[in-house]
C-alpha cells in the first residue's frame, strides 16, 4: 500500500537518499556539512544519524577531493552521492567530471563504471535571497556536452524523487541538478503563494522514473513552453494567467536534458506550431539553443513562428534584487515571449 | 515598404468600377482591411480594403473618376516614404517631391497599369513560416495569393487554413476545390446570415386557383400582349401592400418605418448570381406596365448591367421557384423588409368546387413573415387579400 503525502523538493531529494541508503548497503553521501549540519539547503538532515559518519562524510573544503574520492569509491565497489554546496564551484573538480567520471567507462572498455551521482544545487533564489554571480549560475548547458554525462533536471517533488533513485540505480555518472529555490517551499508561504506546484503529493514507496521521459505538466493547443527546473512553475504560473486570455499553453518540463526526450517535444510542436524554450542558464549556448535547434532540425516543416528563447542574459548574475529580477527570467518574460510567438500584443 | 492599391475584379463581368466615395484622405492612417474608399459597378456598391496597415500617402483618382480593373488607386506607407518605385501619379502637374516620376512613364501607368504590370512578387521575399509553407504545398495552394496576418505580416498556418476554406487538416488537395467566399456571394452570405440571425420567420402558406389568371393571361395574349404569372402576382402583391403599410414596413434599429413607396423586387438568376432588381410604384403601375419594367429588369440582370439603383429600395420581395417544379418553399426575408412570397408551381388539380370535382389550376404561395414586425393575423389577411386579388384577376387590370 503506498502512501502519499505532500512533499516539498528538499524532502523528496531526502526520502530518496534514505530510501535507497537502507536498500542499498554500498550507498554513501559525500559533501561540505552534509552531515551533522545536515546540508547547507537541509536535504541530508537526520540522515548522518541515522546512518552514521562512515557512509555520510564531511569532507575538507574542496570540491575536487569530493568529487576525486567518489570517483575512486565508485570503482572500488561503491555507489556514491557526492553533494556540492553550490553548482558554482563545480569548476574546481571540473577534470574529474569531464575527463575521468565521464570517460573511464568508455577508456576501460566498459569493464569499470563509475556510478557516481553529483547533485548540484544551482540558480537565482530571487526573491528568497541574493547570491550574487558566484552563487546564482545555472551552468547544465556545460554538461550537455560531455559524452558520457546524464543532465537530470527536476523541476517538482515527485519527479525529483523517482529521477534520483533512476540516478543512484543507473550505475553511470550522473549530474543532478537542484534548483535552490525548489527548496524553499515549505518554509516560505510568500513562494509557496504563487507557485503551488512546488510542493506535492509523493507516494511514500520507493519508484523509479526513467531517464529521457518528458512530462507534459500542462496539455495545451496553441503554443509549446518546454521549460527546466523553477522555469516550469512560472510557464504554469504564466498558463493560468493566459488561459484566461483564451490562450492555451502547453508546458513541458523535459525533465532530463541528457538524455532528452525529443519525440515528446516534436510532437507537442507537430500540434502547436509555436514554441518558447524558457531555461534560467545565460542565453548564449544555453539550454534553450540546443533544445531550440533540435526542434528547428526534428520539426522545421511543423514551425510557424520562429522558435524563441527565455533565458538568462548573458551578464554575472548581480546582486542587486532588482537587477537579478532582470537579468534572470521571470513570469513577465515567458509572457512577453508567448504573446509574441503568437503574434499578439499584451 | 509602400503597398499599391489596385481596384480589384469585384464580380466577373466587371470592367470598371466608379470611385464613388473615398472613405480615407491623402494622410490619414489607415489598418489592413479598413475600408478605403467606395467603389460602384454595375451590380454593386463594394469597398476597396486597404491591403495593409500604414498612412494613405496617395490618392490617383478623384471621387466620380471611373477606373479600369487593376489600376493602381492610391498607395499606403509611412509617412515621408520615398515611393517612387510605384509609378504614382493621376495629376503629373501636381510636383511631389525630387522623385517625381517622368511624365511619360506617369501616363503609361494612369493608361493601363496592370497587376500583372506591377513587380511579381518573388517567393524569396514573401515572409511565410516552414508550417504554412507545408500546408500551402499540400493543398497545392499558391503562398503569392495569400495575405499573412502573423508578426511583420508573415503568412501563418492560420491563413492558409482560412485561405483554403477547411480548417480540418490532412484533407489530400485533389479531393475539393476551394475559393474564397468573396465578391456578390459574400455580399448574398453576409445579409441572408443577417437575416437569420436577427428577423423572427415564420412562413404561411395558401393554395391558390389561377385558374382565372390563366384564363386572362391567354385572353392577354390573343391581343398580343404577353403577361407572365409573375406579373400578376407582383401586380397583386402590390396592391395588397398598398392595402396593408404594416407589411410594407421596415425594421431599422429601434425605429419601424413604414415606407409610402410600394417597391417590389423580384429575384432573377443570372449566372452565378442571385440579383433582386425592383419595379419602384408597382402599384400604381398597371400589369403591361410591370410586365414591361420586369422584362427589360430581368435581361439587364441576366447580362449583368443592372444599375445598383435598379436593385436597392425595395420593400418587398417576391421570388418564384416555380419553373423548377418547386410546390412550395419558403425563402429568407431579403433584410431590411419585412416579408418575402415564396412562389410554387401552377399544377392542374382536383378540386372540390360546390358539389363537383374540378380540374383547377393551383399554385401555393407561401408568405414568410418577420413576426417582430407584423403578427400571424394581419400576415393572414395580408397573404389572403393577394389570394382574392389573383382569383378575381380583372381587378388586376382595371
Amino acid at each position: 500500500m503506498s502512501e502519499t503525502r505532500e512533499l516539498d523538493f528538499a524532502e523528496a531529494i531526502r526520502e530518496a537518499i534514505r530510501q535507497e541508503m537502507l536498500r542499498d548497503k554500498t550507498l554513501i553521501l559525500m559533501g561540505e556539512d552534509v552531515g551533522k549540519f545536515g546540508g547547507i539547503f537541509g536535504c541530508t538532515k537526520g540522515l548522518q544519524a541515522e546512518f552514521g559518519e562512515e557512509r555520510i562524510r564531511d569532507t575538507p573544503i574542496s570540491e575536487t577531493a569530493i568529487l576525486g574520492a567518489s570517483i575512486g569509491a565508485a570503482l572500488t565497489g561503491m555507489h556514491c552521492i557526492a553533494e556540492l554546496e553550490f553548482m558554482d564551484f563545480i569548476g574546481c573538480p571540473m577534470d574529474q567530471i569531464f575527463n575521468q567520471m565521464a570517460k573511464i567507462r568508455y577508456m576501460f572498455g566498459g569493464s569499470m563504471n563509475v556510478p557516481v551521482v553529483l547533485r548540484a544545487p544551482a540558480g537565482s533564489r530571487y526573491p528568497v535571497a541574493c547570491g550574487a554571480a558566484q552563487h546564482s549560475q545555472s551552468l547544465e548547458a556545460w554538461f550537455m556536452h560531455v559524452p558520457g554525462l546524464k543532465v537530470v533536471t527536476p523541476s517538482m517533488p515527485y519527479d525529483a524523487k523517482g529521477l534520483l533513485i533512476n540516478a543512484i540505480r543507473c550505475g553511470d555518472p550522473v549530474l543532478f541538478v537542484e534548483h535552490k529555490l525548489l527548496y524553499y517551499a515549505k518554509r516560505m508561504a510568500s513562494l509557496r503563494g504563487p507557485y503551488p506546484t512546488l510542493i506535492q503529493k509523493v507516494p511514500e514507496e520507493s519508484y523509479v522514473i526513467p531517464f529521457g521521459k518528458a512530462d507534459i505538466k500542462r496539455p495545451g493547443e496553441d503554443i509549446t513552453v518546454v521549460a527546466t527546473m523553477m522555469m516550469v512553475h512560472k510557464a504554469l504560473r504564466v498558463a493560468e494567467e493566459l488561459a484566461k486570455k483564451g490562450i492555451s499553453m502547453e508546458v513541458i518540463d523535459p525533465r532530463t536534458l541528457v538524455p532528452l526526450d525529443k519525440q515528446t517535444i516534436v510532437e507537442s510542436v507537430k500540434k502547436t506550431g509555436k514554441v518558447v524554450v524558457a531555461s534560467e542558464d545565460a542565453k548564449t549556448a544555453g539550454v534553450g539553443a540546443e533544445i531550440a535547434a533540435m526542434i528547428m532540425e526534428e520539426a522545421f516543416d511543423y514551425l510557424d513562428a520562429p522558435v524563441k528563447r527565455v533565458s538568462g542574459l548573458d551578464v554575472p548574475i548581480p546582486y542587486a534584487p532588482i537587477l537579478e529580477s532582470t537579468v534572470v527570467p521571470q513570469e513577465r518574460h515567458i509572457r512577453e515571449a508567448v504573446l509574441e510567438v503568437l503574434g499578439q500584443k499584451e | 515598404m509602400a503597398t499599391p492599391v489596385y481596384l480589384k475584379k469585384m464580380t466577373w463581368t466587371m470592367e470598371e468600377g466608379l470611385i464613388s466615395k473615398w472613405l480615407k484622405r491623402e494622410g490619414d492612417k489607415t489598418s489592413e482591411g479598413e475600408g478605403l474608399c467606395e467603389v460602384e459597378t454595375e451590380k454593386t456598391t463594394d469597398e476597396i480594403q486597404a491591403p495593409a496597415s500604414g498612412t494613405l500617402l496617395k490618392v490617383l483618382h478623384k471621387e466620380g473618376t471611373a477606373v479600369p480593373v487593376n489600376a493602381l488607386i492610391a498607395v499606403i506607407g509611412s509617412p515621408g516614404e520615398d515611393i517612387s518605385s510605384i509609378p504614382v501619379s493621376a495629376e503629373p502637374t501636381v510636383a511631389t517631391g525630387p522623385q517625381l516620376v517622368p511624365l511619360e512613364k506617369a501616363q503609361q501607368a494612369r493608361v493601363s497599369p496592370t497587376i500583372s504590370e506591377a513587380p511579381e512578387p518573388s517567393l524569396e521575399r514573401i515572409r511565410i513560416s516552414p508550417s504554412a509553407r507545408r500546408l500551402a504545398r499540400e493543398r497545392g495552394i499558391d503562398v503569392t495569393k495569400i495575405k499573412g496576418t502573423g508578426p511583420s505580416g508573415r503568412i501563418v498556418s492560420e491563413d492558409v487554413l482560412t485561405f483554403s476554406g477547411k480548417p480540418e487538416a490532412g484533407l489530400p488537395a485533389e479531393e475539393y476545390k476551394s475559393a474564397p467566399l468573396a465578391g456578390h456571394r459574400k455580399v448574398i452570405a453576409d445579409r441572408l446570415s443577417l437575416s437569420a440571425r436577427t428577423a423572427v420567420h415564420v412562413p404561411i402558406t395558401m393554395e391558390i386557383d389561377m385558374t382565372p389568371a390563366a384564363k386572362l393571361k391567354s385572353e392577354k395574349e390573343k391581343t398580343g400582349l404577353q403577361v407572365s404569372y409573375n406579373d400578376f402576382i407582383i401586380k397583386a402583391t402590390a396592391m395588397a401592400l398598398r392595402e396593408f403599410p404594416a407589411v410594407n414596413t421596415m425594421l431599422l434599429g429601434q425605429e419601424l418605418r413604414t415606407i409610402t413607396e410600394v417597391n417590389v423586387g423580384f429575384a432573377v438568376v443570372s449566372g452565378e448570381d442571385l440579383l433582386v432588381p425592383v419595379i419602384r410604384n408597382a402599384d400604381q403601375l398597371s400589369l403591361e406596365d410591370i410586365s414591361r419594367n420586369g422584362k427589360t429588369l430581368a435581361e439587364r440582370a441576366r447580362s449583368g448591367s443592372l444599375t445598383t439603383r435598379e436593385m436597392s429600395g425595395g420593400t418587398f420581395t417576391v421570388s418564384n421557384l416555380g419553373m423548377y417544379d418547386v410546390d412550395l418553399f419558403a425563402p429568407v426575408i431579403n433584410p431590411p423588409e419585412t416579408a418575402i412570397l415564396g412562389v410554387g408551381r401552377i399544377v392542374p388539380k382536383l378540386v372540390v368546387l360546390g358539389e363537383n370535382t374540378v380540374i383547377r389550376q393551383m399554385m401555393t404561395l407561401t408568405l414568410v413573415f418577420d413576426h417582430r414586425v407584423i403578427d400571424g393575423a394581419r400576415a393572414a389577411k395580408f397573404l389572403q387579400r393577394v389570394k382574392q386579388l389573383l382569383e378575381t384577376p380583372e381587378k388586376l387590370v382595371s
